[in-house]
């Protein structure tokens, strides 16, 4: 069936709905029952993938965290909420939790920026808006140990750039990534603008799929570039942006290779940074006790209570979204 | 066939594909007189082509016997292995360092060899004790000692000179030391004396510590050696000379490595391991302006020793053949291969060739000091009280710690983690 | 009244990709410099014009081989997860059957899960698979995506809902519906979700560094990682070695912007 053909359809059973009387609908019929084997069969792939490669992990993850594990995978023993317990008294986890929640705030300011620039590179009209888009994904195939070292030099306290130009206006600027008080703050910037390219892809794509004739009639009506951004663009692009916050939120809150490359990097650990109370997040906490420390167990407890936290920070913003996301 | 059914298939089919391609893999049999292929897992890939060298004169004398060379970066070799072990994959041989020995003697992951050192009548005495000792557990030996390395003071000629300070010699100490670095900083000229290091303990604190006359940890592992006032003499080395601001503070130094500093003329002199003579000899900075001497002496001459030795897989399906394998690679011929290839070899008398590599530097220093050398000092879980260091001395080496109330707490949670092994 | 407007759009987007770029102009300088310039402080701007970088990477690593594993394993995940997650997207978006709230906040879990979490219990799930060291370890754990579904369904949710309404009074059972009607409508989420994918699958280098252990069976990413030291990392040729990688996927990406800009028009269709 073409897709004219199912336009007209839509049409015609818009038309029927509209003139037929209230009828009262079965509770259960066997169109239902059809629908929902065709729903089970449809998930059935992708879940039964995830559940023995993603889920079971969980599973095993969870029971790992009630014990004190070995570090190669024997001699587990039961040690009930030890593990827990332990976390809640251990700053070190406090803080990184503080961390990892600021960051994750800080980096939504990067979503707006998103929207705004994805909205100028689909804007109708314009010269040379492909090259613009090859340049904004660039980052996105730029090697992680590239971005690392290019920030690196930028934030560099002694030699960077940023300070150079600061020093022509007579500011003596910080030692950004090795001072405490900045450190947190530049590595936001670099995460924003690491997870730019990503969340263009997907929210051009939004763009792309709104009706065009919207546009059109506001642009008919007078509406400016502006205008029709605020009004049209932003609302329908809504599940859209929803979809790219709710990742964010859970990829900031997973942060880990920038703690790894940007606060340490240069051949040395992370831990020798003055600044790493103030920039250790709770992963690369957990990536520390499972794999360097060999405390799998209590690594395990950790995972636990981030994706506790997780799934809260997740649901939320699900009930949130009907404030303010429309779907069609 | 519908379109979806065409797709489906295809889907399928790719699946298939790949499973088939994954199965259909030889694995070795038990035979003893069946070709067997040993792995061999190391993670240095400048040395990959020594290790093939040595793997295929391995098979030139043991036609029945391959060697599999796997290589994984060094960021990612414990992970790996660590995965490998636990999901019952290990490598039949693969590379062990002192950190990690213990904990991988004590899980029992590795085999001991003692009785196969007993029927092959291999000797002990041909490696630096303190080596053999680093791979004992127990009083059991595991595998044999590969390579070894010291640290010596790397010093840039040309900033000496420009000071008018003689260069550093077997003689010096640590008054020689602290007048030198006095003396080279410029603070105009935006020269320091040295990086006072403290990323790499084994280059920098673990050695002033012991030539201090401290210890890092009891001989029999139980017990922190930091709140003795001796090993907080040997950190103070450290922190005074960036109070004196004879060394970069720690900030500029993480925006920065030390190793960087001195191929760049910032600092004068680098405590740095002997591994660092394939780097010097071939920056263009450094390969005509620096040299090496031996460190300084504290209360006595004192230099970290550490080596990586070649070890067997407890779970290997191979045992007899990765014992032949690792007997060929403690030997005489291949520690002559190996010292080819920029290590230090650890058979004695074969360190000849790596001396004379870079006849520009007085690489001799190193061995010189192999008479006082002290073996890397670890622990059954060494890196978790490698990270109490960190934790507790890096507000110290900051100056917002005094370093001995930072040593004294850095004591006591090192005794409690010594306490939980 | 346009031209103010565009010369701002102009400036904006001069701005922003400059930001964007910067970094990877600054690898590619540095892939053509030498090792000791490159590490140097102050850092140096110009480069050394060491185009032998470049060619110093196909003897170190077996490029060939790794750009077909790559590759392979690319468009197999990419494929996979089109068809898998387009299918499931639009279950939970489009059917009803019980449970299906739960059932998508269980797949969307697995998003929440950190991915370090996963290296050793896959690694186990594979070995006991004799997966080990083979394409379909590659391949297999990244057909399966809660992201892809998660995408697919927000990209569903936001097409009007008559479309497959009309379809299944005609008649069409679910699964003709998402090949006939949603999957051409949804072209522009597909897009996304292909190029996020190619993307993800063409840099992952952990995984196929702990599953491998040939640097024949290796892919790109993970054999360039393999060039780091212990001591000393050569980083102009892995600038060098990273840049050739990425090539392809610029590439595919120049090609596909286009499929962005097709959107679907729907003519006469009113919210």
């Amino acid at each position: 069936m073409s897709l004219t053909e199912t336009m007209g359809t839509a049409r015609q059973a818009r038309a029927v709905r509209a003139t037929r009387a209230p009828q009262h609908r079965p509770r259960f019929s066997r169109a239902r029952g059809a629908e929902a084997l065709w729903g089970y069969a449809l998930i059935a792939p992708t879940g039964l993938g995830l559940a023995v490669f993603y889920l079971w992990p969980v599973v095993q993850t969870a029971y790992l965290s009630f014990t004190h594990a070995g570090p190669f995978g024997g001699g587990n023993t039961w040690t009930g909420l030890a593990n827990y317990r332990e976390l809640l008294a251990d700053s070190e986890v406090r803080q990184a939790l503080l961390n990892t929640l600021e960051y994750t705030g800080l980096g939504l300011a990067g979503i707006p920026i998103a929207v705004v620039f994805a909205a100028l590179l689909c804007r109708p009209g314009m010269q040379g808006v492909s090259v613009y888009r090859t340049l904004f994904f660039l980052p996105v195939v730029t090697t992680p140990v590239a971005v690392a070292m290019i920030w690196r030099w930028l934030y560099n306290g002694d030699f960077g750039i940023i300070n150079y130009l600061l020093s022509l206006v007579g500011v003596a600027g910080p030692h950004w990534i090795a001072d405490p008080r900045t450190a947190l703050y530049a590595m936001v910037v670099v995460g924003i603008w690491m997870s730019l390219g990503y969340n263009l892809v997907i929210l051009m794509a939004g763009i792309q799929a709104i009706p065009k004739h919207y546009y059109e009639a506001a642009a008919i009506d007078g509406a400016g570039f502006v205008a029709q951004f605020l009004r049209i663009t932003v609302p329908l692009l809504s599940p859209s942006i929803f979809f790219v916050s709710v990742v964010s939120v859970i990829g900031s809150l997973q942060l880990f290779d920038l703690v790894y490359v940007l606060v340490g990097g240069a051949g040395q650990s992370a831990r020798t940074n003055p600044a790493f109370s103030r920039t250790e997040t709770i992963v690369y906490l957990f990536y520390d006790k499972a794999f360097q420390t060999n405390d799998k167990g209590y690594a395990a407890a950790v995972a636990m209570v981030l994706l506790l936290l997780i799934v809260a920070l997740t649901a939320a913003q699900f009930r949130l979204q009907r404030r303010w996301v429309h779907y069609a | 066939m519908s379109k979806l059914g065409r797709l489906g298939v295809l889907v399928v089919g790719i699946a298939l594909v790949a499973t088939a391609a994954g199965c259909g893999k030889a694995s070795s049999t038990t035979d003893a007189n069946a070709k067997v292929t040993l792995s061999y897992a190391v993670w240095d890939k400048n040395q990959v082509p020594a290790m093939q060298q040595l793997a295929s004169r391995f098979t030139q004398d043991h036609p029945k016997i391959t060697i599999n060379v796997q290589l994984t970066p060094w960021a990612d070799y414990w992970t790996k292995l660590k995965a490998a072990v636990t999901g019952g994959a290990a490598p039949d041989v693969f590379w062990m360092n002192g950190p990690s020995f213990q904990l991988y003697a004590s899980n029992g992951v590795i085999r001991p060899v003692d009785a196969e050192i007993a029927a092959d009548k291999v000797d002990l005495s041909a490696y630096p004790p303190s080596l053999v000792d680093l791979y004992t557990f127990n009083g059991k030996h595991y595998g044999l000692p590969k390579d070894f390395d010291t640290v010596g003071l790397w010093y840039n000629k040309e900033l000496f000179d420009a000071k008018g300070v003689k260069y550093p010699g077997a003689s010096w100490t640590w008054a020689d030391f602290n007048a030198a670095a006095a003396k080279l900083t410029d603070k105009a000229k935006g020269q320091y004396a040295i990086a006072a290091n403290l990323s790499s303990a084994q280059e920098y604190m673990y050695d002033t510590i012991y030539q201090a006359g401290g210890y890092v940890i009891s001989p029999d592992g139980k017990k922190s050696g930091y709140a003795d006032p001796a090993t907080i003499a040997g950190l103070r080395f450290w922190t005074d000379l960036i109070k004196n601001g004879q060394s970069p503070d720690l900030k500029t130094m993480t925006d920065t490595a030390p190793i960087n500093l001195f191929e760049s003329g910032k600092t004068a002199m680098y405590w740095g391991g002997s591994w660092d003579a394939a780097e010097f000899s071939t920056n263009d900075y450094t390969k005509t302006k620096v040299d090496v001497a031996p460190l300084p002496k504290g209360q006595k001459q004192a230099t970290i020793i550490h080596g990586l030795a070649n070890v067997v897989s407890a779970k290997t399906t191979h045992p007899a053949q990765a014992w032949q394998f690792v007997k060929f690679l403690g030997s005489q011929q291949s520690a002559e291969i190996l010292g080819q290839h920029g290590v230090i070899p650890a058979y004695n008398g074969t360190q000849n060739a790596w001396v004379t590599a870079h006849a520009e530097f007085h690489l001799q220093a190193f061995l010189d000091q192999l008479a006082y050398a002290v073996p890397y000092p670890v622990s059954k879980n060494t890196a978790a009280w490698q990270e109490l260091e960190t934790k507790y001395l890096t507000p110290a080496w900051n100056g917002q710690v005094d370093v001995a109330k930072a040593a004294g707490d850095l004591a006591a949670a090192m005794d409690a983690a010594l306490a939980k092994e | 009244m346009r031209r103010p407007g565009l010369l701002a759009t102009h400036a904006a987007l001069s701005l922003g990709a400059l930001a964007m770029v910067g970094p990877f102009i600054w690898q590619l300088l540095t892939s053509l410099k030498t090792l000791p310039h490159a590490t140097r402080v102050p850092p140096t701007i110009v480069p050394d014009g060491r185009w032998s970088n470049y060619t110093q990477v196909f003897h170190l690593l077996p490029f060939g081989h790794q750009f077909l594993n790559t590759a392979a394993m690319t468009a197999a995940r990419t494929a996979g997860q089109l068809v898998f997650c387009s299918m499931a997207g639009y279950a939970f978006a489009r059917l009803r059957f019980p449970g299906r709230g739960a059932l998508f906040a269980v797949f969307l879990s697995v998003l929440m899960v950190p991915p370090q979490l996963f290296i050793i219990p896959q690694y186990e799930i594979i070995a006991r698979l004799g997966w080990l060291n083979s394409l379909a370890a590659l391949i297999v754990p990244g057909l399966f995506s809660a992201f892809g579904t998660f995408l697919l369904r927000q990209f569903f949710l936001g097409l009007p809902a008559e479309l497959d309404e009309a379809a299944r009074l005609d008649g069409a059972n679910p699964l003709r519906i998402w090949w006939s009607v949603m999957l051409p409508l949804a072209r522009p989420g597909l897009v996304a979700l292909g190029i996020l994918t190619i993307l993800w699958s063409w840099n992952d280098f952990f995984w196929p560094l702990v599953v491998n252990n040939d640097p024949q069976k290796m892919t790109l990413s993970a054999g360039l990682a393999s060039l780091q030291g212990q001591f000393m990392t050569d980083y102009p040729v892995l600038m060098a070695g990273s840049l050739l990688a990425a090539l392809p996927v610029i590439a595919v990406f120049v090609v596909m912007q286009r499929q962005f800009v097709e959107g679907i028009a729907f003519t006469g269709s009113k919210a």
